[in-house]
């Protein structure tokens, strides 16, 4: 096993069948001048779920909102190096991060649905893409909750407002709006900090169920969690990729020693 | 060590628990203070409101005998403080007597040298009288109560004591007035020569006298007619030559056209001009001549003024002689006015129309008397009811009755000059006086809020107008053109400010990073903190004469800056990426200004085309309806709503085809195809606009009278930008905390679905802060309806009513800043001014709790989120 400290991240991540969908190249990011990341590099497979964990305020959030570019709002933002979707940098100017933004969904940690209809808040994206057309509307709807595990629940509530669903459903119900519109990743924080065991269950068995139709990236605080729905693992730490590799390798065997101490528990 | 540990607790815990009781109870106190201060304000307006409403009453009331008449009584008199009355038969004879008693006062009687009495006539002003012959002639009397203060040591002694105040020496009566003074009070009478009037020298049967001064000249006017129908119209002026101080009296006598033989006259009216002159037969039927021009005097209308079988008992002038008093036999009570009406079948295109109906008294109404300053008058019916009704309001203020009835209904009543009292006098001598209290007569529910006919108003109107030049002015007090000048003001600075003041608000809290916002709002805010006068006053003296020259430019820069700015945001996409990436904050705000200046500029440079193409070249002229046609102004209105329409019609059919095609090209040819589309657009919106103007105008409708009109200088568009920039700081600061008070997880879910800024900003975000956006409108607007300042300085104060946004208003809050150093305390418009400020506190009051019942809502709302 090898400590960590010379800034070398240890790679031993799967392969996918389909190759990779994104690639992280160095990426540092600061914030009005401290830096929170410091030259990542990964690659995410396409169709896998890979978990991002990591002691709290090391930079997991940052980098997941890097890859949707949420962080472009908050001012005094600077970023260095790339990340490639498909073989285009996400941070050249002239790449429009609307259309980058449909092409990934993403769940946040605290359940956000809009305070509208069920439905509204599901077709939501077709809504800000200009989709008009009722019966795809009717059927993304029902796919979506469907993919989401909700639909069963709702499904005679469709118009009722979004807020009065339960905290469990409310997040099943911003991942069907983050699957409403196909995006190619879905970007999810922390989804089940805020639920029970049972509606963690359901989120989890939801994400099985999304694995291989999208790329999924997840940052979670719980290790269990990650063992058990991710292909690949990420261990951050103080803002720099500590170690990228397969989960069951990860958890049962890692390659550096902090990540040993971190997902045995010795700290974080 | 616990034990101790334990109490230190407990004691820490008293001291806080004191802390906060008294804390508590602070509040509590200073919170039941405030409200206890806004209710017992509204109960103080409500109070000082609530005798507006109130009727009359009597204060006193005496009856007595005097000495019976010998003759017709042909008037009466009273002193203006009700000290002596006298009675004035057709013999000449005067019976005087202590009003409030009924002690008998020797007076002097007119000698008439032992004439035949057929007619009498007395003026509104009471002191005046005429008597008409059985020869033809005519003598002009003046019946005065003079008076005189004089000290009480002067007062001479074996007075006679008739009440607490008053004694007499049997021809004077001395009334003791406050300041140790002494008020002497006595009758002296006057008669003048015989006039003949009646061309044939036939008895007067009927004849009306007016005593006027204008300008200082005694001027008397008096019709009388005969027993044959032959009318005469006499107007004398009375001129004193300063240096010499002899009176000369000029006389002009005119025959009116007999009327045909046979008529029955009982009354006869003329006005203080000479200029009308009213003949009535008992039937109701009354001719009218039109006496403006002596040299080509003609009957110009013959009318009836009372249905069939009803006698006409009274007619009479009110005050000021702008309404015809008719009473009738059935006890019916109603008011005429002469007005200009088209159509008129007359000779002079005017005729009497019957204007106001009164509460009918039980039985057939006998005597009538005008109030001497307002349009106060009483009737008497013959059963013994004295009525005191009030023109204008066409309300009854006292019933009172009469202690004897006499059958003969020789019934003779009179108002005192200043109205406050009311004597009632037959032939018998049964005599009745009351004191009145009638502090408003003028104002009720009707009057105040309603639409009342006025005189010489061509029909009835909501119409403010307190005060006039002359003691006959009737005060029109309809609160309705305030309310509508508030309103009206109000919906014009709204209407400019709301969307300013929200675009603002969310350009701020959703466009730009929070430093920009840091410095934005605290510039935005300092706009509130300008002193409402100051704002006025540049309104009225800068802004209003700018505007006014540059009228075109102005309505020119409506169009102007908007487009300015969305072919700015066209060109901007132009930009090559990295360079419009690099641009921003403060660069960006700076070309934002320039973009907003050029097209302020650019309203300027066209503003004089603009007018000369589409207002002829005059726009003023083109408001006031003298040229041009209606089309301009449609097209105007026009263009935003095509815009929106063509706009929503591309964005349908063409829309999603049109974006798919965009992603297939460079974003620089991309963006130039987009400036393209909206170019077409913008031309289609042109010509559609113009298609529907021109249609519009074919169809006949044309603006100007309604939303448009008359250009004045002091008008309520200045008014809406200078309460504009007023309301603009509450309604951005308070809907941008709105904005900003919607969580931040909104935004992110919103923007991490594809959603851009600005459709976050109209879908999200505006539809979660819907109430506390509503509710700064509300405050906004509650702060428009109380303004003041501004609206007396921009507005022009003039009470109208109508939606014309370049005509000017009054609103109740400056009414009551322009009209309190002319409303004495206690009086009638000091009251209704109060009842004005009940009325703007009652609209602030609804407004600003919708408001907060909104806010409070939309706060549970968002905690909720
Ligand atoms: N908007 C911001 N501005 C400045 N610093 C930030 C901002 N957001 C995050 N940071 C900092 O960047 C670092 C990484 O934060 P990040 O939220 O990515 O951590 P995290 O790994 O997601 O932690 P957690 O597990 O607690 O969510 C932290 O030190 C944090 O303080
Ligand atoms: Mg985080």
């Amino acid at each position: 096993m090898r400590e960590s400290g010379n800034g070398e991240t240890v790679y031993h991540a799967k392969q996918g069948p389909e190759g990779s969908l994104l690639t992280i190249e160095d990426f540092s990011l600061w914030y009005s001048g401290k830096q929170a990341l410091f030259d990542v590099s990964m690659q995410v497979e396409k169709g896998f779920v890979t978990a991002l964990i990591g002691p709290s305020g090391c930079g997991k959030s940052t980098l997941l909102r890097a890859i949707n570019r949420m962080n472009d709002l908050i001012a005094g933002l600077r970023t260095r190096g790339r990340i490639l979707l498909g073989d285009t940098d996400i941070y050249n100017p002239s790449v429009d991060v609307i259309a980058l933004r449909k092409a990934m969904g993403m769940v946040f940690q605290k359940p956000n649905p809009f305070p509208m209809s069920i439905a509204a808040n599901v077709i939501y994206p077709l809504r800000v893409d200009g989709v008009r057309d009722k019966s795809i509307l009717r059927e993304t709807v029902e796919r979506a909750l469907r993919q989401a595990a909700l639909w069963d629940e709702v499904k005679d509530r469709l118009q009722d407002n979004a807020l009065g669903l339960s905290g469990g459903q409310q997040q099943r119900l911003c991942i069907a709006r983050a699957i409403a519109a196909d995006p190619d990743v879905l970007l999810m924080d922390e989804p089940c900090s805020a639920l029970d065991p049972v509606a963690t269950g359901k989120i989890e068995d939801l994400i099985d169920d999304l694995r291989g139709r999208y790329t999924i990236i997840i940052v979670t605080h719980n290790m269990q969690q990650a063992a058990r729905v991710s292909d690949n693992t990420a261990f951050m730490y103080l803002g720099a990729l500590i170690e990228c590799g397969e989960t069951s390798t990860i958890f049962t065997n890692p390659k550096v020693k902090k990540t040993m101490e971190y997902v045995t528990g010795r700290f974080g | 060590m616990a034990q101790t540990q334990t109490s230190g607790l407990k004691q820490t815990r008293r001291a806080v628990l004191v802390a906060d009781k008294i804390a508590d109870t602070v509040i509590t106190i200073g919170g039941v203070l405030v409200i206890a201060a806004v209710l017992g304000m509204m109960v103080f307006l409500v109070s000082e409101a609530i005798p507006l409403f109130k009727g009359g009453r009597v204060a006193a009331y005496s009856h007595y005998t005097v000495k019976k008449a010998d003759s017709p009584v042909a008037g009466l008199s009273v002193d203006e403080f009700k000290t002596i009355a006298a009675r004035v038969n057709r013999s000449g004879q005067v019976t005087a007597w202590h009003a409030p008693t009924g002690a008998p006062i020797k007076s002097p009687s007119f000698d008439l040298e032992h004439k035949q009495v057929t007619a009498s006539a007395q003026a509104i002003d009471s002191r005046y009288m005429a008597f008409g012959f059985a020869d033809g002639a005519v003598r002009f009397a003046t019946i005065e109560p003079k008076t005189e203060v004089m000290n009480r040591r002067d007062l001479p002694s074996g007075l006679k004591t008739l009440d607490e105040r008053d004694s007499t020496d049997g021809t004077t009566v001395y009334s003791l007035i406050p300041g140790n003074q002494i008020r002497k009070t006595w009758i002296e009478l006057q008669l003048e020569e015989a006039i003949a009037m009646s061309p044939s020298a036939r008895p007067i049967v009927a004849m009306d006298y007016r005593f006027s001064r204008f300008g200082e000249r005694p001027t008397k006017a008096l019709a009388a007619i005969d027993d044959q129908g032959a009318g005469t119209l006499l107007r004398a002026e009375s001129k004193l030559n300063l240096f010499t101080g002899q009176v000369k009296t000029d006389v002009q006598k005119t025959d009116l056209p007999p009327l045909k033989n046979g008529v029955n006259i009982q009354h006869a009216l003329v006005n203080e001009l000479a200029s009308s002159v009213y003949f009535a037969e008992k039937s109701g039927k009354v001719y009218r001549f039109n006496t403006r021009d002596v040299s080509d005097i003609r009957l110009a209308e013959t009318t009836k003024v009372t249905p069939d079988s009803v006698d006409l008992n009274v007619f009479g002038y009110l005050a000021g002689e702008g309404s015809v008093v008719v009473g009738g036999s059935d006890g019916s009570v109603s008011i005429f006015f002469l007005l200009r009406r088209d159509g008129a079948t007359t000779a002079d295109g005017s005729m009497l129309v019957k204007t106001r109906a009164f509460e009918p008294q039980p039985s057939a109404v006998v005597a009538f008397s005008p109030g001497q300053q307002s349009k106060m008058f009483a009737t008497a019916d013959v059963a013994g009811g004295v009525w005191v009704r009030y023109g204008t309001s066409t309300n009854t203020l006292v019933k009172v009755k009469r202690s004897t009835v006499d059958s003969k209904s020789s019934e003779r009543i009179l108002l005192s000059p200043r109205s406050d009292g009311l004597l009632s006098m037959n032939a018998t001598g049964a005599a009745d006086l009351w004191e009145l209290d009638i502090p408003h007569p003028e104002s009720s529910l009707r009057t105040l809020f309603g639409r009342v006919w006025y005189e010489d108003y061509p029909e009835p109107s909501y119409t403010w107008q307190s005060t006039g030049a002359t003691d006959a002015f009737e005060p029109k007090l309809s609160l309705a053109p305030l309310i509508f000048g508030t309103l009206k003001a109000t919906f014009y600075s709204l209407l400019f400010a709301i969307p300013i003041a929200l675009l603002a608000a969310i350009y701020t809290s959703e466009f730009v990073s929070p430093d920009v916002r840091g410095k934005i709002k605290p510039v935005i805010e300092v706009m509130a903190s300008v002193p409402s006068v100051v704002l006025g006053f540049v309104a009225a003296l800068v802004l209003a004469p700018v505007v006014e020259n540059w009228i075109a430019a102005v309505l020119l820069a409506f169009v102007a800056l908007p487009c300015s700015l969305i072919v700015a945001a066209y060109l901007w996409q132009l930009l090559p990426p990295p360079l419009a990436l690099r641009i921003q904050g403060l660069p960006k705000l700076t070309i934002f200004f320039v973009v907003v200046l050029t097209g302020a500029y650019a309203a300027y440079w066209l503003g004089p085309t603009f007018e000369r193409l589409f207002f002829d070249g005059n726009f003023k002229a083109w408001a006031n309806g003298d040229r041009g046609g209606g089309a301009p102004f449609h097209f105007m209105m026009a263009l935003p709503v095509v815009a929106i329409g063509v706009g929503a019609v591309v964005s349908r059919f063409f829309g999603a085809r049109f974006s798919a095609y965009m992603k297939t090209l460079h974003p620089l040819n991309a963006a130039a195809l987009d400036l393209a589309r909206w170019l077409g657009i913008a031309a289609a919106t042109i010509v559609i606009s113009f298609v529907l103007a021109a249609g519009l105008q074919c169809l006949g409708f044309d603006p100007r009278g309604g939303f448009v009109g008359t250009y004045v200088q002091r008008n309520t568009l200045n008014v809406g930008f200078a309460m504009g920039f007023a309301v603009i700081p509450i309604i951005y600061t308070l809907a941008e905390d709105a904005l900003n008070a919607v969580p931040e997880h909104l935004r992110a879910a919103s923007l991490a679905c594809g959603a851009t800024v600005w459709q976050t900003a109209i879908w999200i975000i505006l539809p979660t802060a819907v109430s506390g956006v509503f509710s700064a409108v509300m405050i906004g607007m509650g702060r428009a309806v109380g303004e003041t300042m501004i609206v007396v300085m921009a507005a022009g104060n003039t009470p109208l009513m109508d939606m014309n946004i370049f005509n000017g208003l009054r609103a109740l809050s400056a009414n009551i800043a322009v009209e309190l150093p002319e409303a004495p305390k206690d009086g009638t418009l000091y009251r209704v001014l109060f009842l004005t400020g009940l009325v703007l506190f009652a609209m602030t009051f609804v407004i600003n709790t919708v408001a907060e019942i909104v806010r409070l809502r939309f706060r549970k709302r968002s905690m909720q989120l």
